[in-house]
């Protein structure tokens, strides 16, 4: 299992494009968008924090989701996940290796958004803050590895990337991370706070703004962790079946 | 001695895998239909059949990858799973993928990794013949090259049974010899050896004995002498001068088929040599006579063409 999730990893970090992507390209966006001074209406918090927030939650999604749901729809159909199961490795082995992978790389792209954020925006927060948004943005990013399970389990190896990107938008984009939603209209407003991205992001900034995090989006995350965790599970176990 | 030492102890062995009337239906479609078989330690199986007949399920249900609507599968007395989780079984299938974006080298550490009784990466790199493209991508090899990197994980470590589904499809000849030069090596060792093919001549050149599939059911067990024995193993052909009088060639002892066109009779026969005494005692004087054994390719054929005659 160790060695699975090492070999995924070596694979991951090969891979120039995936990295760009999920580590490099939330903090240039960051960097284009956190000019404007001033605080976000009804935050409290300036525009670098807030799209601070924003930016390392986008770039945990990329890499959790992107990484995940492509790979499992496509090694499914290639026949590398049945060759697993033809060697003592558990069944659940090659899914929690993927998520293990998937995680450590997320991690880098949460805190490189916040070292160019303290760096280049001037960014401060206190110590603890630092920790407790690197580990909450980590910890709700299984959230969404759930979600590319089970992306990867649902859809064929031709359908997965469009499915993929129309989840990854849709979410990043109502779900607020790439402008407040609270520049929405009123209706797309009474959506979005529903979305587990943006339960995800207002996660992070109650921990800026040193509040306690709002009991609804942990609802929210827990209970889409759960649906997506879930269906992962099951539909891991139909395709076992099928195979 | 020898001979009986083995008798005996295949006898009070576990079976390496015993079917008992498994089933398995897609559909409306029987693929595998009370399938029944045991195979022993050492044994070097060749699973035969043409396409369609049920080889890859049958692989499928051995290997724990499908479950029996019916009937049960044992592996070493056990459940399939657990022969796998025991490291008692190597196998390479035809639709095992590979993993991407990593190179030869790492996918076949990572096998040793899983197995729980691996040898060293570097002799199952150079058993497999791969130890040049160690540090190729595995995304870019050729079809023979991607088949040998498959039999490498099918034989990162001491596994009793070996299963190869059709393992040299896309090699070319001298790479199908080398192959199974060092496919026997491992039977050598004592190793039970289970193989799917369509190439009749692997079966008859490499099987100690061959199974026929047909439709999901076992048509025929046996050496490939055996099957050939079955079919009406030999063929004699000879020429008769003046008219030919059927009858009494039709009463010809062994005899399985017999065509006769112009003044050239061709005659199967299960023991060529008191058919051919018993055509002298005929009175005829057959000319270019010519004994000549059958190949498995037409004892398959034959054993599955009675098959058929039999079902409609």
């Amino acid at each position: 299992m160790n060695s699975l999730i090492k070999l995924e990893l070596t694979r991951a970090l090969r891979n120039r494009k995936f990295l760009f992507f999920s580590v490099v390209y939330p903090s240039v966006i960051f960097l284009l968008v956190s000019n404007q001074t001033g605080d976000v209406d009804g935050s409290g918090l300036s525009v670098a924090k807030y799209v601070m927030v924003s930016m390392a939650s986008f770039g945990a999604l990329t890499a959790v989701l992107m990484g995940n749901s492509e790979r499992i729809a496509k090694e499914r159909e290639g026949g590398w996940v049945r060759q697993l199961r033809l060697t003592p490795l558990p069944g659940r082995g090659y899914v929690l290796a993927k998520t293990a992978s998937a995680a450590v790389v997320s991690l880098p792209s949460i805190v490189v958004v916040f070292l160019v954020a303290a760096a280049v925006k001037d960014v401060r927060l206190d110590t603890w803050q630092w920790f407790a948004l690197t580990g909450a943005i980590w910890a709700g990013s299984f959230v969404f590895a759930a979600l590319g399970v089970a992306i990867g389990y649902l859809a064929s190896g031709d359908a997965v990337r469009p499915i993929t990107m129309i989840v990854y938008f849709g979410l990043s984009i109502l779900g607020g991370l790439w402008m407040p939603s609270s520049s929405f209209p009123t209706w797309l407003q009474d959506i979005a706070k529903w979305l587990p991205t943006h339960a995800y992001a207002a996660l992070g900034r109650a921990i800026e703004q040193s509040q306690a995090p709002n009991p609804q989006d942990i609802a929210i995350l827990v209970a889409f962790f759960l649906l997506f965790a879930g269906g992962a599970a099951w539909l891991y176990r139909k395709d076992t079946l099928k195979a | 001695m020898d001979d009986m030492t083995t008798t005996a102890a295949t006898a009070t062995a576990t079976p390496v895998v015993g079917f008992d009337q498994v089933s398995k239906t897609y559909g409306t479609v029987r693929a595998v239909d009370g399938l029944s078989l045991t195979l022993h330690p050492g044994e070097t199986v060749a699973l035969l059949g043409p396409n369609g007949a049920g080889k890859s399920t049958t692989l499928d249900l051995l290997l724990g990858l499908k479950h029996a609507d019916g009937g049960t599968v044992h592996v070493f007395g056990t459940s399939p799973r657990e022969a796998i989780v025991a490291g008692r079984v190597g196998a390479m299938l035809q639709s095992g993928g590979l993993m991407d974006e990593v190179t030869v080298a790492e996918l076949v550490k990572l096998a040793c990794a899983l197995h729980p009784k691996p040898y060293q990466v570097n002799d199952v790199l150079a058993r497999a013949g791969i130890t040049q493209i160690a540090d190729r991508k595995v995304n870019k090899l050729s079809g023979g090259q991607a088949q040998r990197v498959r039999f490498a994980l099918a034989t990162a470590g001491d596994s009793d049974l070996i299963v190869l589904d059709e393992p040299t499809t896309g090699m070319d000849v001298s790479a199908r010899q080398a192959f199974w030069a060092t496919m026997r090596e491992q039977a050598d060792q004592g190793r039970t050896v289970l193989f799917a093919t369509h190439y009749l001549e692997e079966a008859d050149a490499i099987a100690d004995r061959v199974l026929v599939l047909h439709r999901g059911r076992l048509l025929a067990d046996g050496t490939a002498a055996e099957i050939k024995a079955k079919a009406g193993a030999r063929r004699v052909a000879f020429d008769l001068e003046g008219p030919i009088d059927e009858a009494p060639l039709r009463g010809l002892p062994f005899l399985t088929s017999i065509d006769v066109s112009g003044q050239t009779v061709r005659i199967q026969s299960t023991d060529a040599d008191a058919t051919v005494h018993a055509l002298y005692g005929l009175g005829v004087y057959p000319r270019n006579l010519e004994v000549a054994g059958l190949g498995l390719e037409q004892a398959f054929v034959a054993i599955t063409a009675a098959e058929e005659a039999k079902q409609s």
